[in-house]
């Protein structure tokens, strides 16, 4: 069975554009990366899904229930973290937590004995107002109310901003945990490095369609990496004609290419030359982009 | 059950200062009862100076605000006014606060419906004025066996007490109506004091001029008081329009709210 299934999931706000025909499938148990900048609709999907917003047309269903019409009992095995984390700000942290899991059917005593865990784990004062808490500190407690009742469905909506290194390193290894549980993580963002770390599989979203589901893996190999380099000695332009470069310049020592194919051939090339710095850029989403609508043309 | 208990905690301190200031207001007002009427002759001729306009539009002419129950009928008029408010507040508030605290996406994405949502919080809003009513009947009832050196008809004096909360009954359900219809509320008070001041001036206006018709807008003309101490019971036809106006307004509540996108906060 399928963690998630839409069809031809389609949602207009008044005439602006949300969504159009989405087709995605997540399966049980893999870690789903869901990429794309910002307004591409991301959010309108993960909304749908979660019985926020309604949709025009099409369908989607989680664990193989419509999500409209079995809403609740859906969300009963779904945890949700949203990219702002907003809370009442009259409670503390533990209050929030403990009405958080009043409402999933789980032993009061697990959830709680788990609240505690995670606040541990997260280095998370419970005691704290809400109102006093930093906007890090409100995202730990967002983490806490979307994993405490260990759900099934792990639905994130862009949400590392405000983490520290240290803690989004512990919330990816709290992910990573829980898909070993069995847990199915839809992981929503705009930014390619944090989905590399953690996705089996990622779809490219952008002006509300899907316009590519790939295997991470091949998506770094047909990524494009910006290299920068400085040479001990002016170098021949034709030291760098390997397959996969593109955008070569050469600037007296100075040399920038894009390169997208396999590392190992880019590093062997390298190794002939007499460097004297280098700089490999992540490719940013927009470079993968290109890549996307240049294949999409030639079509 | 949570979100109701959750929003009675919320509304607690509400509730109490509510119930505190309608008490307070009541036992000063009618510790004034004793001097109105020790020198009835006296008192009276000064109103007579009065223009019959102002008397109107206080609701000073009834014959029987002398009496215990006229005296706190005529309270009521202005604690009416208050309760209103309250009531329009926490109508409006208990709903609109998830969209302008943004906590909607967090209550809104747990298991529970929308309805079960919608109905605790009505539950909640429901529970808070009673309690504070029920207070303010009790600190009422209290003051006037303490000031009224006559007997006075009890049944009239709490038929008269229950117009306060038929009336707020009103404001609740207009407050919710309002709360799932209008897309952003950042601010209750600027909502709710506008609305119920439009209505307590249009039944003011329709007393100054006489004019019938407009009780039917106003919620606060639906229950006279001069009617109930006369016969004992509330008017039946403004009942009537009071159960429809309450069953339309929440079953639009439900469904609007039901149907409703939960727009992401920005």
């Amino acid at each position: 069975m399928n963690a998630i299934e839409t069809t031809k999931l389609t949602k207009y706000y008044g005439k602006s554009r949300g969504i159009v025909d989405v087709d995605m499938t997540v399966s049980e148990g893999e870690i789903f990366g869901f990429i794309g900048p910002n307004g591409a609709g991301k959010s309108t999907t993960i909304r749908t899904l979660l019985g926020l917003i309604y949709p025009t047309s099409g369908s989607a269903t989680i664990f193989g229930k419509d999500v409209i019409k079995r809403g609740p009992e859906i969300r009963q095995e779904v945890g949700y973290l949203p990219s702002e984390v907003f809370y009442y700000d009259d409670m503390r942290a533990i209050d929030l937590l403990r009405y958080s899991a009043s409402f999933y059917n789980r032993s009061t005593k697990a959830i709680e004995k788990r609240i505690r865990y995670l606040a541990d784990l997260l280095d998370l004062d419970l005691k704290k107002k809400i109102d006093d808490l930093s906007y890090g500190n409100k995202k730990k407690v967002g983490i806490i109310q979307g994993l405490a009742h260990e759900p099934k469905l792990i639905i994130l909506d862009e949400p590392t901003g405000g983490l520290d290194p240290l803690i989004q390193q512990q919330f990816f290894n709290l992910l990573k945990e829980e898909n070993g549980k069995g847990a199915t993580v839809l992981f929503s963002s705009h930014i390619l490095g944090e989905v590399q770390k953690l996705c089996d599989r990622v779809a490219i979203i952008k002006e509300g369609t899907i316009i590519e589901v790939e295997q991470i893996k091949t998506l770094l190999e047909n990524s494009t990496k910006r290299f920068k380099l400085e040479t001990v000695t002016a170098p021949d332009a034709s030291a760098f004609e390997i397959g996969g470069v593109s955008d070569l310049a050469v600037a007296g020592h100075a040399v920038s290419f894009l390169y997208r194919g396999h590392i190992n051939d880019v590093t062997q090339m390298l190794a002939k030359l007499d460097l004297a710095d280098l700089l490999v850029e992540e490719p940013d989403l927009e470079e993968i982009f290109m890549h996307y609508y240049q294949k999409g043309d030639g079509r | 059950m949570n979100v109701y208990l959750r929003e009675l905690r919320a509304y607690r301190r509400s509730t109490i200062i509510w119930a505190a200031s309608l008490s307070g207001l009541v036992v000063v007002f009618m510790s004034l009862y004793p001097a109105f009427t020790n020198d009835l002759a006296a008192v009276k001729k000064v109103f007579d100076q009065f223009p019959q306009v102002l008397l109107t539009a206080l609701n000073l002419s009834s014959t029987a605000f002398f009496t215990v129950n006229g005296f706190y009928g005529y309270l009521l008029t202005f604690a009416g006014l208050a309760a209103a408010i309250q009531a329009m507040n926490i109508g409006t508030g208990i709903i609109s606060k998830e969209v302008s605290g943004k906590t909607a996406d967090f209550l809104l994405s747990k298991p529970t419906t929308r309805s079960r949502v919608i109905t605790a919080k009505l539950a909640a809003a429901l529970t808070s004025i009673v309690i504070s009513d029920v207070v303010f009947w009790a600190v009422s009832y209290a003051a006037a066996l303490l000031v009224s050196k006559d007997p006075f008809d009890a049944a009239t004096f709490f038929l008269m007490s229950l117009t306060l909360l038929l009336v707020q009954l009103m404001f609740v359900a207009l407050g919710a109506l309002f709360a799932v219809s209008l897309p952003k509320i950042k601010s209750v008070i600027s909502v709710s004091l506008p609305t119920v001041f439009t209505f307590y001036i249009i039944g003011m206006i329709g007393d100054v001029l006489d004019n019938d018709s407009l009780r039917y807008i106003s919620p606060f003309k639906f229950y006279n008081t001069t009617y109930i101490i006369t016969n004992v019971r509330l008017d039946g036809t403004f009942l009537l329009i009071e159960a429809a106006f309450l069953a339309v307004a929440i079953a639009a509540s439900y469904v609007i709210y039901v149907k409703k996108d939960v727009r992401a906060s920005v």
